[in-house]
């Protein structure tokens, strides 16, 4: 690989290099528009129509956050540590609670951990569906973008039941979670994840099996297994490389060691490996929201915990719907941790971009790109 | 789930046996969570160490902490293993110390090309050089930024 392109002047569009040999190459600025997830900018140095070299350049959405949670009480965070990525809010939000748990050593109810696992599997189909609303409108599948928006407000309503809010919650607390199942609960949620995987059949029929989809997908965009791990890959495009990576599974954490679901991979590393990765990943949510409650054991749903973070140190992980998320917490005694480094899914799956579009055609480079579902405003913080 | 430090122990042996002047701090945190803190002109030797014979093939965050009363920066590399099934849930930190008014490092992306990312925005967070970087620009921070390092603990917000 040469040497990577360096950043054009912002006031530049375009612009063609000549190498040595002769040879021209085009480098153009996509972006920094927002693409359907928040601002940020590729380089791309074309030849012809071959894509021969990728800068990511993030950073557009930016706003500190490490520094925000330094200056703020432990509580006070939370609603901040949410906002990198409001639809899958609930799972940074436990990022952050399992930290601080495991630095203050409490232990949360089963209750609990039940009701913080329903909420993180809503969080998930609710992400997977936004995702791939935006990958229909990239690939000019209207369909396919107003299906998966219209059905995520199943999970929008039954997440506004359950915690008073329909995107960002701060439901999940140092020591458990703030408010219980309201009546009626469980039949909803049965009921809506049923006729959920009804759809879901339907969006195999109208894109998933489409030749629309398959023939601009299959073989677009091949991440190797040995490139994903050596790049630091998470979350669905690592799986979709075909490793069996999730940390639901290899570090079992809240409720996920007592439920059933199958860890999905697929082993070819294109834009339709990723793509499907995520369509198993709802079933096996809604599969996962049936069990929690049908299951969930009665008891409290919250232990009271201190307000100030002890000395020590964490590194609390959660398997996220782009990939883990961390929080490497230092805490010193007060009720502001001393540093809380915060390490998103997008930001690890930031390093594969380059990867998946190198030697691609750039009309293809909004199938690869998008199929890691890397999401600006999650990377930057 | 064992409580036992096992599979822990194992690991912070090994290191010593093979790095006995190199590793001057270990400190098992927990179960699969551990620090070892290395002198950082062999930082790189035992890098190699872990990614090749421990099986640590994936890097999974670097991250940089600024500890000012001490006149400090400390650079910890979170890697893990996806190779050995059975390590995956666990975290190594590999730390080093660098002081805060020379900060220079030498850098890891030829052991793990994932820190690439994570080493630019330690540089530009920071002020922390890292050596043998093939990129070390500027990451979120616009390209006019010509202010200090702004997560550095001496930088405050105009609101404090």
């Amino acid at each position: 690989m040469s040497a990577p392109p360096k950043p054009v002047p912002l006031t530049t569009v375009e612009s063609t290099e000549t190498s040595e040999s002769g040879a021209q190459t085009l480098t153009l600025s996509v972006g920094p528009q927002h693409s359907g997830s928040g601002h940020m900018r590729l380089i791309v140095e074309v030849d012809g129509d071959i894509i021969v070299n990728v800068a990511p350049d993030p950073g557009y959405v930016h706003r500190g956050i490490e520094k925000i949670i330094e200056l703020r009480n432990i509580i006070k965070s939370i609603p901040v540590i949410e906002r990198p990525s409001i639809i899958d809010a609930s799972n940074l939000n436990h990022a952050w609670v399992r930290s601080i748990e495991e630095i203050q050593g409490v232990e949360v109810p089963r209750r609990g951990q039940y009701l913080r696992t329903l909420l993180n599997e809503m969080n998930r189909i609710m992400s997977h569906l936004y995702w791939l609303s935006i990958y229909g409108v990239f690939l000019g599948h209207t369909t396919m973008f107003m299906w998966p928006l219209g059905d995520r407000e199943l999970f929008i309503d039954l997440a506004e039941k359950l915690t008073g809010a329909r995107i960002t919650y701060s439901y999940l607390v140092p020591g458990g979670v703030r408010r219980d199942l309201p009546p009626g609960f469980a039949e909803e949620a049965v009921k809506r994840t049923e006729y959920f995987e009804k759809r879901l059949k339907e969006y195999d029929r109208i894109f998933f099996n489409n030749p629309l989809f398959t023939s601009r997908a299959k073989g677009i965009g091949v991440l190797s297994k040995e490139k994903a791990i050596e790049l630091g890959c998470t979350g669905p495009t690592l799986r979709g490389s075909g490793v069996d990576a999730d940390l639901r599974k290899d570090e079992p954490y809240a409720a996920y060691p007592e439920l059933d679901f199958e860890v999905s991979t697929r082993p070819d590393g294109d834009s339709f490996s990723r793509a499907m990765v995520h369509m198993d990943e709802m079933r096996e949510s809604c599969k996962i929201i049936r069990q929690i409650v049908k299951k969930i054991p009665s008891g409290p749903i919250r232990r009271k915990a201190p307000i100030v973070l002890p000395r020590g140190v964490a590194y609390g992980r959660v398997e996220s719907a782009r990939g883990e998320c961390s929080f490497y917490l230092i805490g010193e005694g007060g009720d502001k941790p001393y540093r809380a480094r915060y390490i998103t899914g997008s930001y690890r799956n930031m390093a594969a971009i380059p990867a998946v579009l190198l030697g691609n055609r750039l009309a293809d480079m909004p199938t690869a790109w998008w199929s890691i579902d890397y999401w600006p405003v999650e990377a930057d913080r | 789930m064992s409580l036992s430090h096992e599979r822990e122990d194992a690991l912070v042996q090994k290191l010593k046996e093979n790095f006995p002047a190199d590793i001057k701090e270990t400190n098992i945190i927990r179960r699969a969570r551990l620090e070892v803190t290395v002198a950082p002109e062999k930082i790189k030797d035992i890098a190699v160490f872990l990614r090749d014979k421990l099986g640590f093939d994936h890097p999974n965050g670097v991250s940089a902490v600024d500890y000012n009363r001490e006149s400090r920066f400390e650079i910890v590399y979170h890697v893990s293993s996806m190779g050995i099934k059975d390590m995956r849930d666990l975290v190594l930190d590999l730390k080093e110390s660098v002081p805060r008014n020379a900060p220079k490092v030498g850098s890891l992306v030829s052991v793990w090309s994932g820190v690439e990312n994570y080493e630019r925005e330690s540089f530009e967070m920071f002020g922390i050089q890292f050596d043998g970087h093939p990129r070390l620009e500027k990451l979120f921070l616009t390209d006019n930024w010509d202010g200090p390092p702004p997560l550095r603990k001496d930088i405050r917000f105009p609101t404090d």
